[in-house]
């Protein structure tokens, strides 16, 4: 049986960590491929799920999308993509299967953050002059903006857990070290790997999830003086 | 807690129904497996075809995934035939096993497997790790086998993650011939990398139909880099002399050819295991 003492020293051993699939390069590449599908996401959802928030139009648009999102088989998404795309695209076939994969979130969490603005607030905000532009960025935006970062947070942890499938298609990340580690019947391997997953997977959210509290006192202050 | 009382008392009543059904089986029943891979199935339905022919009872528990999933249900009993890969198998069961000729590892699996498992007949047609490059870097480069490699620079192995942890990976390259390889993980794309150009040598299944349809060239191997995998049927105490005798005559017919020629059908015509598998042993006489 695989013992605590195994997975320590495996992960106390420098050789695991050097070297083109060593930790410190698998961590870079699993967070470079992370945050750029999480960014890219980011920049086409936000928009449109402020707008149809803002709007009050669509809705039934975010969510089909949410829902749909749910029956994508992640790792079909991923292999039916690089085999479209040709496997010098994988890169590119990967992020964008990502970033399929972190838009529902992010949209629904925009949308959500606009539609739950007290309309007292944005009706106040029109009788002060304010016009639809100022109204979104000065009221609607910072306002919503704990929902935002709500979805991009759930995004993050879906976007995290995926990239661990990328070794099957000859990218890094972090899940190299469970698919060569399972292979090989190096329980050690597989579970350091895991646990390291684990923990950026857990970083992450508590570091989002205190930006999203951040963001969040402005919302009560703005309640308080209601 | 009444609840998982009650729950347990189930599941052992399950367990010794499926024990008494074991038992029962045991007797008359061949349960015949095979892993997740459309060419071991195509050979598991071979058996169960001649023996079926034979008279003999047949249970077909196909698809039963990888060695870590079915090792443990063979030697538990629950599966009584199943056709193995000599190298591969023996490297499951000891890991630091340095044997690579067909013969030599024959007899060390045949050392190693646990009581009451038999390895049968050794078969001629193999499927084993091979280092392929396409036509065109070798007759650039001209390479026939593996040690034409180490005069050139900057090649590129790609293959499994777990490639670099095998004794045949990088490190074996380095140490049997001298050659030199930066190492890509292309896992379950390594064929179409190649083809992309993206790695210059490709770790592939050697009845793999695409080396053939693909025109690849594999590297000969004359160091004996790679252990040798061939086709064997792993048998039970289950599976009597008579049927152990049609099961090694199936091993015996089989050519390396063959096994590729079975696999390209399956790849390209996109028949079944039992149509592939009856039209070959038909061809062998082995079926009417």
């Amino acid at each position: 049986m695989l013992s605590i003492a195994e997975i320590w020293q495996w992960l106390f051993d420098v050789t695991n960590w050097e070297g083109r699939y060593g930790l410190v390069n698998l961590f870079f590449e699993h967070m470079t491929l992370s945050f750029s599908a999480i960014l890219i996401a980011a920049l086409i959802a936000v928009p449109i799920g402020v707008a149809i928030g803002h709007l009050g139009k669509g809705e039934a648009v975010v969510v089909a999308i949410s829902s749909i999102s749910r029956a994508i088989p992640t790792m079909g998404l991923l292999f039916a993509l690089v085999m479209f795309m040709g496997i010098e695209f994988r890169g590119f076939a990967v992020t964008l299967a990502l970033v399929i994969i972190a838009i529902p979130p992010i949209l629904a969490g925009s949308y959500a953050g606009i539609k739950a603005i007290p309309q007292t607030i944005s009706q106040a905000a029109k009788a002060q002059g304010m016009t639809a532009q100022q109204l979104i960025w000065h009221v609607e935006l910072p306002l919503s903006a704990a929902s935002i970062i709500g979805g991009v947070r759930i995004a993050y942890i879906q976007v995290v857990s995926t990239v661990v499938l990328a070794p099957l298609i000859g990218l890094g990340g972090l899940g190299f070290g469970i698919i060569q580690g399972l292979a090989l019947r190096d329980f050690a391997q597989v579970t350091s790997s895991a646990l390291i997953i684990v923990f950026i997977t857990i970083l992450g959210d508590r570091l989002i999830g205190f930006a999203q509290k951040l963001t969040a006192v402005k919302l009560a202050a703005v309640e308080i003086d209601r | 807690m009444k609840k998982m009382t009650k729950s347990s008392i189930a599941l052992s009543a399950v367990a010794i129904l499926g024990l008494a059904g074991c038992a029962d089986a045991g007797s008359e029943t061949i349960v015949i497996g095979s892993q997740a891979y459309y060419s071991n199935e195509i050979v598991a339905e071979a058996y169960a075809l001649v023996l079926e022919d034979a008279g003999f009872q047949v249970e077909r528990q196909f698809s039963l995934g990888q060695r870590d999933v079915y090792v443990p249900a063979i030697v538990a009993g629950e599966v009584d035939l199943f056709p193995e890969y000599s190298g591969n198998l023996l490297q499951y069961f000891n890991p630091e096993a340095s044997e690579t000729s067909a013969e030599d590892v024959y007899n060390a699996l045949v050392a190693a497997l646990p009581a009451g498992l038999t390895a049968l007949t050794l078969s001629g047609a193999s499927d084993q790790d091979s280092y392929n490059v396409t036509k065109e870097f070798a007759t650039e480069n001209n390479l026939v086998s593996i040690g034409d490699l180490a005069a050139l620079a900057n090649v590129t192995l790609g293959g499994p993650p777990e490639l670099t942890g095998r004794p045949y990976g990088p490190q074996g390259l380095l140490t049997t011939y001298g050659v030199t390889v930066a190492f890509e993980a292309t896992g379950e794309t390594t064929v179409e990398s190649l083809v992309a150009g993206l790695i210059d040598m490709a770790n592939v299944y050697s009845a793999d139909p695409r080396i053939q349809q693909l025109g690849l060239v594999t590297l000969k191997d004359p160091q004996g880099l790679f252990l040798a995998s061939n086709l064997v049927p792993i048998a039970s105490g289950a599976v009597n002399a008579d049927a152990r005798a049609l099961i090694n005559a199936i091993s015996l017919a089989m050519s390396a050819e063959d096994l590729v020629a079975m696999n390209v059908r399956s790849v390209e015509e996109q028949l079944s295991a039992a149509v592939i598998a009856r039209d070959w042993l038909v061809s062998k006489g082995l079926l009417n």
